[in-house]
């Protein structure tokens, strides 16, 4: 089984943090893992398991926890690999995957602006597609459409 | 000294804002700024049917609508665990091609057009022009096509299809001949692009850069060998592919895809030909709300019984590798949908490939990321 | 060739007018009226109104013509509805624009926001009145008409970098300073180039020179220098390849970004009087002007106007030739432009001048014949 080779591989470097492995649907397979070894996690699959690529990072909000999901990729596998932590707690944060992938610097701001998750060190943590002094974050279930009158906007100062 | 080139300005193509530190003609940092072409499209998902999310799709990106249509489908399919017809896969595949063709002659025309070379600029919207007549044919749209559905396409291409299409494509070969002399051909060109915005090979795979930017850069990866989708696993083409990171070579490496598209475009003119069937899945569940489904007690699926499911797609559309992730929790919506841009990411890499060139070159630069801010800002 | 000059006609008209007015009106005023100064002042000024009429007439059309080659060089019809073929085209464009309201940024300097236009154009018109079109049918005799149409030609940066400068602009400072690098760098090898023709022809006059080319066109014998000066001259006149002051991909419109309205029809009017220009400049010096080989049988040169016939025609050929590049050429980048300007332009235009040189002493060269009046 794949994902079984996956874990074993992963165990060295990042045993303890992984929670599972498991498939998915479009993807090699899924590891589940604590937010609190993320660093941990990411250099494993990056440097051990050759995923180099980051192709996506992004989070949904489960309405009791915040999950953020990382998709990678590998040019020696040919393969795409998903990473995913759940967030508890009212200020979810993870550490920023910029040391590892610097490709996650947008990502990760796109995804603390729409979802409000934060990325702790992250280099450049500005909005991305909101207006700078924009005060929500619109991917959240609890920001219902519909409600223009919660939506002002304050004018962008450039 | 720093320069807003933006949100409307010649150079941008779209609605976003290069913010350009110069000293004397020398960029010395830049800051893209986007943003201003944000439309919510993941968070409008929440509220719509599966199949009325293809309509946004298209918006997405405006050059590269059907590709986009794709995206979405195949990570919805994976979520639903519903598989296309064989011929929809086919069909899905033409158009992908067709699609391909059409962004990178649009892509062409606007990048040598920033070069200051007017006339390639109206050659390329002529040429596309007969693409999108084909689209038209068989989709009813030009720029918003809504032709994919979960499950399948709409509807199957007009009798006389595959012969029209074939003739746009023998037209077109020789239009790239064209192509080639008038840009390669120029001195004043090659001394404009070579050695020009360079993005090594390292680095792109670092930022995450996909592509014919990162082809530009001599890594032969494209979705449609690496990890086949639909049915490219059954098609014959050679993955474009330059060694020199800079504009030229992506320059290069988009003529050649060109040709490769028609390449493939092609034989699934032969294919279509000659294998006839349903292009729509049956049994599809009622509530995807899919036209010409069939609607008898056999086809009605209670959503009780539908599976729920996560599902990833990864698309090589124009501009680069595009996934979409699509959460089904069992609802008539999806719940969450995320989409990667291939541009977005194109684009957060400028840094990297501007500093230390001039301002002149910031648009052949930026022509030769192939900017679509539609999807950047989805 | 006809004998009757322009002046001649304004004179006519003025003489006409005047004696006309003069000759219903009471004594005082009669005698005032019917005085030769008079007369001489408006012949003056009816000449340079028709001279004025004409250029403009011509310069529109210049870009009637520009639009029509592009449209076709682009596999479209260009301009074809206002008025047969789209002739009245550039009419109506120009009364829209005179109608707009001309807006003036706040921070933009009052003084030279409007200065600069007016003046790039009056200057550029300025050089019609100094351009022999055909024979008679200029100003009068300047020994010196060549270098005083050049000099008035390289006014142009000054005026440019006020307008740039003035407006406050980011975009406009730049397309300013690339605008006075660019000519700067481009006036050396174009006065360069020209030293040749004097050289070989031995006048500062432009009619002496056209005179002398009847049967000896210089483009032949002096390739090099109309090379060169046909390259100078783009870069003049910031056409493309050589368009970067106002790279509309990178600078939006350069230094003309902040102008709309009659100030900016006046810079775009402006430009195609300097190609106009340019181009009557290139056929003066290089392509015989408005004679023909006296081979040529005597019908093609003896009907009237045939002068200006000729002349016009060979004008819109090398302007066609402009267009041509326009439509098939890349924009240059400034560093490339500088550096083709003064490392490879100026040697080729010192080439050409020792060549021109050795043409002198040779005098006759196996193709081309000998060279007609030196010496004289």
């Amino acid at each position: 089984m794949a994902t079984d080779d996956l874990a074993t591989q992963l165990a060295p470097r990042a045993g303890a943090n992984i929670l599972a492995v498991e498939p998915f649907q479009g993807l090699t397979a899924r590891v589940r893992f604590r937010p609190e070894g993320a660093l941990d996690v990411f250099r494993a699959v990056h440097d051990d398991l050759g995923y180099d690529h980051l192709s996506m990072v992004g989070a949904i909000d489960w309405v009791d926890h915040r999950e953020v999901f990382y998709i990678v990729w590998s040019d020696v596998t040919k393969q795409y690999l998903g990473l995913s932590a759940d967030l508890t707690g009212d200020a979810p944060h993870i550490e920023s995957a910029t040391p590892v992938w610097p490709s996650a610097n947008w990502h990760e701001r796109e995804a603390w602006e729409l979802v409000g998750v934060a990325f702790d060190h992250h280099p450049d943590m500005r909005h991305l597609l909101m207006p700078d002094d924009y005060a929500f974050h619109p991917l959240l279930r609890s920001f219902k459409l519909h409600e223009p009158e919660e939506l002002e906007v304050k004018s962008r100062s450039v | 000294m720093w320069v807003n080139m933006g949100p409307q300005h010649p150079m941008t193509h779209g609605l976003w804002n290069l913010r350009v530190k110069i000293d004397g003609e020398l960029i010395v940092d830049v800051d893209p700024e986007v943003g201003y072409l944000h439309r919510g499209i993941e968070k409008i998902s929440e509220d719509r049917h599966y199949n009325e999310i293809i309509t946004l799709m298209d918006r997405c990106c405006y050059v590269a609508g059907i590709a986009w249509e794709h995206v979405y489908i195949g990570a919805a399919e994976n979520a639903l665990h519903i598989t296309a017809p064989e011929r929809a896969q086919w069909l899905r595949v033409m158009c992908d091609e067709l699609q391909r063709l059409a962004s990178h002659i649009m892509w062409y025309a606007a990048f040598v057009q920033d070069l200051g070379l007017m006339s390639p600029f109206l050659y390329g919207m002529r040429d596309r022009d007969l693409i999108l007549d084909l689209f038209q044919s068989f989709t009813g749209g030009r720029l918003t096509y809504e032709y994919n559905r979960v499950g399948g396409v709409r509807n199957d291409v007009p009798s006389g299809f595959t012969d029209r299409c074939r003739k746009v494509m023998d037209w077109l070969m020789d239009r790239f001949v064209e192509y080639d002399r008038l840009c390669l051909g120029s001195e004043i060109f090659r001394r404009r692009c070579d050695g020009l915005g360079v993005l090594k090979a390292k680095e792109c795979v670092d930022l995450g850069v996909t592509g014919p930017m990162l082809r530009s850069a001599g890594v032969a990866r494209d979705l449609r060998k690496d990890r086949p989708y639909a049915v490219y696993d059954r098609v014959e083409f050679d993955v474009a592919k330059a060694d020199a990171a800079d504009v030229t070579a992506r320059y290069l490496v988009r003529m050649e895809e060109m040709r490769q598209s028609v390449r493939i475009v092609r034989q699934t003119l032969d294919w279509l030909d000659h294998h006839p069937g349903p292009v729509l899945a049956d049994h599809l569940p009622r509530w995807l709300g899919a036209p010409y489904a069939p609607m008898g007690n056999e086809g009605y699926l209670l959503k009780r019984n539908f599976p729920r499911g996560t599902g990833f797609a990864a698309v090589e559309e124009p501009h680069g590798e595009a996934q979409a992730y699509v959460v089904n929790t069992g609802g008539e919506h999806p719940y969450r949908t995320k989409f990667r841009s291939p541009v977005f990411v194109n684009l957060s890499a400028a840094k990297h490939y501007m500093i230390g060139y001039r301002v002149a070159d910031i648009p052949p630069i930026m022509g030769s990321v192939d900017i679509c801010v539609g999807e950047v800002d989805r | 060739m006809s004998n009757v000059t322009l002046f001649d006609v304004a004179n006519g008209l003025a003489t006409l007018l005047l004696t006309g007015l003069g000759s219903i009106l009471p004594q005082p005023l009669h005698g005032w009226l019917i005085n030769p100064n008079l007369i001489f002042a408006l012949a003056a000024t009816l000449f340079g109104a028709i001279l004025l009429g004409a250029s403009m007439i011509n310069t529109i059309m210049l870009i009637w013509f520009e639009r029509k080659m592009l449209g076709r060089f682009m596999d479209r019809r260009g301009a074809m509805h206002v008025g047969y073929a789209g002739l009245l085209q550039n009419f109506a464009d120009g009364l829209k624009l005179f109608r707009k309201h001309t807006l003036r940024p706040r921070e933009a300097d009052s003084l030279g926001f409007y200065a600069g236009p007016t003046a790039y154009m009056v200057t550029s018109v300025l050089i019609f009145g100094i351009l022999p079109i055909s024979t008679g049918w200029s100003s009068g005799v300047l020994p010196l008409s060549l270098l005083l149409a050049l000099a008035i030609f390289s006014f142009a940066p000054l005026f440019i970098f006020i307008s740039a400068w003035s407006s406050n602009n980011k975009y406009s400072l730049l397309g300013g300073m690339r605008s006075a690098a660019q000519m700067i760098a481009y006036e050396v090898p174009i006065l360069l180039a020209v030293v040749a023709v004097i050289l070989v022809s031995g006048s500062f006059d432009l009619t002496t020179i056209v005179n002398l080319q009847q049967n000896y066109w210089f483009w032949g014998p002096l390739f090099l220098a109309l090379l060169v000066f046909v390259v100078g001259m783009l870069a003049e006149m910031e056409r493309i390849p050589f368009d970067l002051p106002e790279a509309e991909a990178e600078l939006v419109e350069g230094w003309n970004t902040e102008y709309g309205g009659m100030l900016f029809a006046f810079f775009m009017l402006a430009d195609y009087v300097r190609a106009l220009v340019g181009s009557i400049l290139v056929v003066l010096l290089f392509l015989g002007g408005w004679t023909l080989p006296s081979y040529v049988p005597s019908a093609l040169t003896s009907f009237p106007l045939a002068g200006i016939f000729w002349f016009m025609l060979k004008t819109y050929i090398v302007f066609g030739v402009f267009v041509w590049i326009r439509a098939s050429l890349p924009r240059v980048r400034t560093d490339q432009l500088l550096k083709v300007g003064w490392m490879r332009m100026i040697p080729l235009s010192l080439l050409s001048v020792v060549l021109a040189a050795m043409l002198v002493l040779v005098r006759c060269l196996p193709v081309f014949g000998c060279v007609p009046g030196l010496g004289g």
